[in-house]
């Protein structure tokens, strides 16, 4: 599983974070998200999934 | 569910609803339940006439597109005339900047802003606010009994934004106060105009501190104001009083209401407030939870720009368009038992803080706010009661969900010496 954020639709909300501070970092410019790296590693699946059903822009998405 | 209408038989067929009448204040929530059951996307004649978002989706996807649904206000203030804006009745006075502004200028201003309320550069004041909270209550503590709005959730938010601004902190209370209670004094109520003095001393002092850092540069949020620069260029006076009026009256009573609906809740269900005060590691959840559950800001408008469709939705150019937040964080197509506090609920998309690129600069650096308060209060005065007899909410709370007394007592103990300055 691959994941990444569409940077025109996250509004640093920062939800992802708390699903899942492994793997997003917040942006000191804008306070968005990027992740650390797009593979996400197998213990890291469900709470990735809890990322995407969390931010509220839907601008976290897997492939 | 089908929510696909026919604009005219929506028109013809308008809710009586009106966010800022006294009836809506007590009944929101099963107001909200019956509108999106059977009416989702409603208009209302009131105030001019006006469509009334209720669903969580809708208002995502309105939110989503600033350029069809924009928060721009126009207004002269020669003539006094008012157009756009996020406020239904439209709102005499200033123009909210970087609220009521749209792109490009919203460009600007936001990229102007961000970096100083970044996660990082808001964690600054987390130790500031520790000690306000721990100040406010050593003020009380000894008695066994305060006012949880007055001697509390009012100042602290006030004393952060002092300091983030860089305000002498012995200022507080002239500029607290206007904020708070412009929010729920009638129009027609003599003090009105009392508060509205209170905006206008604001502004001056605004004016005055950032005329000293243009000598006299220093590193705070008003020497940014006076000597920072959008586009190459510096701020004008005007975009200077708009945009920290906006960052006051952002700031101020939001994060109030949040916390004071929040320790009646905890007051109200000690089985609640016995989980947070026995795990900490809850909080960043609860706090979602609240603003979820609450919403401080009720619901807030857009204008339409041109005609469009979102999603069957028909929109005409000039029409305006309420955005209930409050409706759409209790929408049970999205969460589950939208009428319960659940202190763990997670995932939680509520937008709370609003939507789209509107959504709050501030968010950070309320959350620390939120958490400096309830610490204080779990750990100091665990016990404390309201007397709900004496409590007293807004009369209205289409701008704000909050309120005005909340008498409490507790069993008294020891300072422990915090200081404001
Ligand atoms: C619990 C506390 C807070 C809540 C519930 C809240 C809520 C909101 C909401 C719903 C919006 C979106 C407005 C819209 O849709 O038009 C917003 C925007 C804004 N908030 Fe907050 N807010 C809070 C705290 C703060 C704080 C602490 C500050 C600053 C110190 C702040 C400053 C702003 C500003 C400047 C905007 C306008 C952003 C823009 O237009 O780009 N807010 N807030
Ligand atoms: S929850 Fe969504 S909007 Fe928020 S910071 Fe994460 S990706 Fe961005």
């Amino acid at each position: 599983m691959k994941v990444r954020v569409d940077d025109g639709l996250c509004q640093g909300r920062a939800m992802c974070i708390l699903a899942c501070p492994e793997l997003f970092d917040l942006s000191d410019e804008d306070g968005h998200a990027s992740v650390r790296q797009a593979d996400v590693p197998r213990e890291l699946e469900a709470k990735i999934e809890q990322a995407v059903r969390g931010c509220p822009e839907g601008a976290i998405q897997t492939y | 569910m089908e929510h696909l209408l026919d604009r005219d038989a929506a028109q013809q067929n308008p809710v009586d609803f009106d966010h800022h009448s006294a009836g809506h204040a007590t009944n929101w929530p099963a107001t909200f339940a019956r509108i999106r059951a059977n009416s989702p996307r409603a208009w209302s004649e009131h105030h001019g006439g006006f469509w009334l978002a209720t669903r969580f989706d809708d208002v995502i996807r309105i939110g989503q597109q600033p350029e069809y649904f924009s928060a721009h206000k126009d207004y002269d203030p020669a003539t006094g005339k008012i157009g756009g804006g996020i406020s239904i009745p439209p709102l005499p006075g200033l123009r909210g900047v970087p609220n009521e502004t749209a792109s490009p200028e919203w460009d600007g201003v936001r990229t102007f802003i961000n970096r100083r309320f970044s996660p990082k550069s808001v964690e600054a004041f987390r130790a500031k606010a520790q000690q306000f909270a721990a100040a406010l209550i050593d003020e009380v503590i000894e008695k066994g009994e305060f006012d949880i709005v007055e001697d509390f959730t009012n100042p602290l938010p006030a004393l952060v934004t002092m300091e983030l601004f860089g305000f002498p902190l012995s200022e507080w209370r002239a500029f607290a106060d206007p904020f708070h209670k412009i929010v729920y004094t009638p129009r027609d109520d003599p003090f009105f105009a009392e508060t509205v003095r209170g905006l206008d001393y604001f502004n001056q002092r605004v004016a005055e501190e950032v005329e000293l850092r243009r000598k006299d540069p220093r590193d705070d949020l008003l020497g940014h104001l006076a000597n920072g620069t959008i586009g190459g260029a510096p701020l004008d006076a005007e975009t200077i009083q708009n945009l920290a009026f906006n960052i006051l009256a952002g700031g101020v009573d939001t994060t109030t209401a949040l916390t004071s609906n929040t320790l009646i809740h905890l007051a109200q269900n000690p089985e609640d407030r016995e989980r947070l005060r026995n795990d900490r590691a809850l909080l960043p959840f609860a706090r979602e939870e609240f603003v979820r559950y609450f919403s401080p800001i009720h619901a807030l408008a857009r204008n339409v720009t041109e005609d469009v469709e979102v999603d069957g939705w028909k929109f005409r150019k000039g029409e305006r368009v309420l955005l209930a937040y409050s409706s759409a964080n209790r929408d049970p197509d999205v969460f589950e038992e939208p009428e319960r506090v659940i202190l763990d609920r997670f995932p939680n998309k509520h937008i709370g803080f609003g939507a789209g690129m509107h959504r709050c600069v501030g968010s950070f650096l309320a959350r620390i706010m939120f958490e400096a308060m309830l610490n204080e209060v779990l750990d100091r005065i665990p016990d404390y009661r309201i007397d709900e007899d004496r409590l007293v909410r807004y009369p209205t709370i289409g701008n704000i969900n909050g309120c005005i007394h909340i008498p409490a007592t507790f069993t008294p103990g020891k300072k422990v010496g915090a200081k404001i300055a």
